[in-house]
């Protein structure tokens, strides 16, 4: 029977003739639009989605599609077929990916709702009028100062440097006796005794910005937020790689590095670069000066902490494997080396044990894994992999090697979520064509994590890879071919790239990825199997990581990164330790809160047997060898198979 | 007062594999072999019976090897430079199977000939392997795998990074492959699984989870074994298969089955104590749940043919 199909797209109407059992997409096609299918036409990426407007269609799948949206009239034009006449709407291609609900984005940073400078922060700038000295008053400056912090702030007891000292003279006279003064009081024991950071004459804009900023030191990757301590607001957001990264990949190749003759000060240097290059570029993006930076909060695993600081690393790596210090005392700036404000503080979070450190306590307070009634699950998926289970009561934590590879790095064409970036992949199954997006949207210069997790996936449902991570060579595409580190998939050929050379991933690659993965995915289930609590009853996984702008959960699903289950419980958080250090730096209490949860953490040793090993060759496959654990994917898989 | 001796009770049982094609299903074996089928752990036969025993192959070589001890030079004897009589002497000692291993000197046309020569030279059923390297087994299988139709031979020996040409000729032949893990039972069920994805009948797996000889690791070996077997039993598909092992290779590659002098003389005599390392090891792996054994000295197949024996009489 024939029925008329009428598209409506970019404002044009096309009518076409089809009969009963015809695809929307091949009715589309008939009418000369064309309707993106990634996936090649499997209904597996949800890109072909079209809205229904009028008439009887049939949906074969709706997999991709909310409840909504089918109400709304949304069908996938790749698996519905016509069975009366239609009109359809055909939308412009960006506003489908708007529309996908797989992918959860990032939450933006927000200030936090009650942050209030008077009442949060340590740090206050305060301006001080004094009474010009004369042969009548002969009070020396420092304590015509102290007189003024004391009458007008009620400040009794004020620290100083002699850096301080030295400049001060001068200071009160270029200013005629009105300074503005930069202060930081100890909120936890009293508001009367505090440090001076900087002394400058004359008034200073009450609204002018108040810099700070929270530093996260990872493994691989840098991250350093700048704070306006005024207003609460995140100004400028920078990362980069760690320049120890040259050194070695993983924190025990750091450790034993650190321990050669002038290894631990060269690793202190490198990373000491990474950051104030990173200060400097924040700066620079909101025309301040580093110096203008009052104070620096500081989250990182325990090594890191260890060598930024050139704290000697090498018990972390021995057994029983302890650390130096677990919660370093207040530092300056002048003392660590940081190119901010000599004076202002450096304050390095609190970790729990060796391989727990202040990343994870930082990343428990900003993912609210503490304040949780049900009991959650907090993955933070970067170089090493930690995890932590619990709820407001009690808090379990464990941690696994996985290498950098999530995060760009160890991986042939692998990059950071940075401009250039593949961030996402789809692979037709038949033609094995990939389609990418790149973020920025210009030439590809590399894939990153949430790429690489995209195409490890795409490659894996479309048979480029087998389970075990094997490239079929047998496959039949020009994409898939023996290259230098064996078996191969070209993603971008030369001539679409940045370079000019062709992205591929590699058998190597995909033996880091996969690695990886399995370390992560052993580390929250041999965790839970400790303290008996069945994955499936946590209410939510919340993942941090320093992925872009999202982790596509599904995929990530799929090559058995996450457990398989219902995608709405999961909320990806980006960069909670960075976001943890950003909260102890707007909020004294907040802080304080840090230092609970370290207390409050119980840490369990994985190497104490053979658990870890067995839970993580198991999962060094795709999905997993045990399949009964991924029905979603063995489901996905099944239309495969079977062709 | 009588005791009740507790029972378990499976879910799973081990799949009956077949090997080797008689007239009836296009071969040339005089009978073929039928391995596994068991429904529970090794020999409780107050359980359940063993449907199948145990069987023995013997490894025989395409070309005389140079490295092998000169016990089994002296025990072979001539038979070793030739192939076809070296498979007929292995089925007078006892043998139920030969394994043919082919070697990185054999051309494609010179592997094809040999396993003919073989075949025609014994009626058992044939495993051949490769000489162990990806590149040269494939070169190597394939050609003798389409020259075998109907023979249902083992074909071996697939890894994780080399399997689908292996897998792939067999399917189109008819014959099966054995797969090779290095004992870990992840590694085993993974294999197994990349296999059967490629469409293979699970029923023409074997399953090598690798071992080690008497003190150089067999109680590694012996516990990866027996989780796999109480794994399969208990409904997991993927490791389900018969296992193969190779306890004449592992045996006679230790110092005290290969070294005949400046040995501490307490270690006794070299011929006894060689047979002695081969059929413990051996006997051990089938206590594990083994279905078939690799061996290599004529004196160890007649011992633990005898031990099958006392093994399998039901209680």
């Amino acid at each position: 029977m024939q029925h008329t199909v009428s598209f409506t797209h970019n404002d044009k109407q096309t009518p076409v003739e089809v009969s009963t059992g015809v695809l929307l997409s091949d009715a589309a096609h008939l009418a000369g639009i064309d309707i993106g299918q990634p996936c090649g036409g499997q209904g597996r990426c949800g890109r072909c989605a079209v809205q229904v407007r009028e008439g009887d269609v049939r949906r074969r799948s709706t997999l991709r599609l909310s409840p909504d949206d089918v109400e709304q009239g949304y069908a996938l034009a790749c698996q519905t077929v016509v069975e009366g006449d239609v009109a359809i709407y055909v939308p412009p291609q960006e506003k489908i990916e708007r529309r996908l609900t797989t992918d959860r984005v990032v939450a933006e940073v927000t200030v936090p709702a009650d942050y209030e400078y008077l009442q949060d922060q340590t740090v206050r700038r305060i301006h001080l009028e004094l009474t010009p000295p004369s042969m009548d008053d002969q009070t020396d400056d420092w304590s015509r100062l102290q007189t003024a912090f004391r009458l007008q702030h009620k400040m009794e007891r004020v620290a100083c440097s002699v850096n301080l000292l030295r400049e001060m003279g001068e200071v009160l006279r270029e200013g005629d006796w009105q300074v503005t003064a930069i202060v930081e009081t100890s909120r936890l024991t009293d508001e009367k005794t505090c440090k001076l950071i900087n002394l400058q004459p004359n008034h200073v804009d009450e609204y002018s910005p108040l810099w700070g900023c929270a530093i996260d030191i990872g493994t691989t990757t840098v991250s350093v937020w700048l704070v306006d301590l005024m207003s609460g607001q995140v100004r400028a957001q920078v990362a980069e790689y760690n320049g120890q990264i040259a050194r070695g990949e993983d924190v025990i190749s750091r450790i034993m590095y650190a321990s050669k003759n002038g290894g631990g000060e060269e690793l202190r240097q490198r990373v000491l670069d990474t950051i104030n290059e990173l200060l400097e570029t924040a700066c620079k993006r909101v025309k301040a000066r580093p110096e203008e930076v009052v104070k620096a909060t500081i989250a990182g695993n325990s090594t890191m902490i260890h060598l930024f600081l050139g704290i000697p690393a090498s018990n972390i790596r021995l057994s029983p494997f302890i650390t130096a210090v677990n919660h370093p005392p207040l530092m300056t700036a002048r003392e660590v080396g940081l190119k901010i404000h000599p004076e202002a503080s450096v304050d390095c979070l609190p970790g729990v044990a060796s391989y727990v450190g202040a990343d994870i306590t930082a990343g428990v307070l900003s993912s609210g894994l503490d304040n949780a009634e049900n009991v959650t699950l907090f993955l933070d998926v970067g170089t090493n992999g930690e995890t932590v289970l619990g709820n407001r009561d009690w808090l379990v934590t464990c941690a696994c090697s996985a290498g950098p590879a999530f995060e760009g790095a160890g991986v042939v064409n692998g990059m950071r979520a940075t401009t250039g970036a593949i961030e996402e992949v789809w692979i037709n199954s038949e033609t094995f064509e990939p389609t990418y997006r790149v973020i920025g949207g210009g030439k590809p210069k590399g894939i990153c994590g949430s790429g690489l997790i995209s195409l490890l996936s795409e490659a894996f449902i479309t048979g480029i890879i087998d389970k075990a991570g094997n490239v079929n060579l047998m496959a039949s595409s020009s994409r898939v071919r023996e290259g230098a580190h064996g078996g191969e998939y070209v993603v971008a050929w030369g001539a679409e790239s940045e370079s000019g050379e062709d992205i591929v991933i590699s058998r190597v690659d995909v033996d880091n990825l996969l690695r990886a993965k399995a370390a992560i995915y052993a580390g929250f289930t041999v965790l839970a199997d400790t303290v008996g609590v069945p994955l499936e009853t946590t209410d939510k996984v919340l993942i941090g990581g320093s992925f872009g702008k999202y982790i596509n959960v599904e995929k990530a699903v799929q090559i058995g990164l996450l457990p398989d289950m219902d995608w709405s419980r999961f909320e990806f958080l980006g960069n909670t330790a960075v976001k943890g250090a950003y909260y102890a730096l707007l909020d004294w209490r907040k802080r304080e809160r840090i230092t609970e949860i370290a207390k409050r953490m119980t840490y369990i040793e994985l190497s104490a047997d053979n658990s870890f090993y067995e839970a993580f060759t198991s999962a060094l496959f795709l999905p997993h060898t045990d399949m009964s654990k991924f029905p979603s994917v063995a489901e996905a898989l099944e239309g495969k198979v079977n062709k | 007062m009588p005791i009740e001796i507790p029972k378990d009770k499976w879910t799973g049982s081990i799949r009956a594999v077949t090997i080797g094609g008689t007239s009836a299903e296009g071969g040339t074996r005089a009978k073929s072999v039928t391995v596994g089928g068991q429904t529970s752990m090794p020999y409780l036969h107050y359980e359940a019976l063993t449907p199948n025993k145990p069987v023995i192959a013997i490894e025989i070589k395409s070309h005389k090897p140079d490295d092998w001890s000169p016990l089994l030079a002296e025990a072979w004897g001539e038979a070793m430079a030739e192939p076809a009589q070296w498979a007929k002497k292995a089925e007078e000692a006892g043998a139920d199977i030969i394994v043919l291993a082919l070697t990185l000197a054999d051309s494609p046309e010179d592997a094809v000939r040999v396993v003919k020569s073989v075949l025609s030279g014994t009626g058992l059923p044939l495993i051949v392997w490769g000489p162990g390297q990806a590149e040269k087994d494939n070169e190597l299988l394939v050609p003798v795998s389409e020259a075998t139709k109907g023979e249902k031979i083992v074909l071996g020996i697939c890894e994780d990074k080399n399997y689908r040409t292996i897998v792939a000729t067999a399917m189109a032949n008819g014959h099966l492959v054995q797969s090779r893990t290095p004992m870990d039972v992840n590694l085993s069920k993974q294999l197994s699984i990349l296999i059967s994805d490629m469409g293979m009948p699970k029923d023409r797996i074997l399953m090598d989870p690798t071992t080690g000889a008497l003190g150089y690791g067999i109680e590694y070996g012996y516990s990866v074994m027996e989780r796999l077997r109480l794994a399969a039993l208990q409904g997991d598909a993927m490791t389900q298969s018969p296992m193969i092992v190779t306890p004449g290779f592992e045996a006679w590659k230790t110092k005290e089955a290969k070294v005949g002098e400046g040995v501490p003389e307490g270690w006794g005599d070299w011929k006894a104590r060689a047979i002695n390392w081969e059929t413990l090891t051996a006997i051990a792996l089938i206590e594990s749940g083994a279905d078939v054994l690799v061996l290599r000295h004529p004196e160890s197949v007649k011992r633990v043919k005898d031990a099958i024996e006392e093994l399998t009489i039901p209680a």
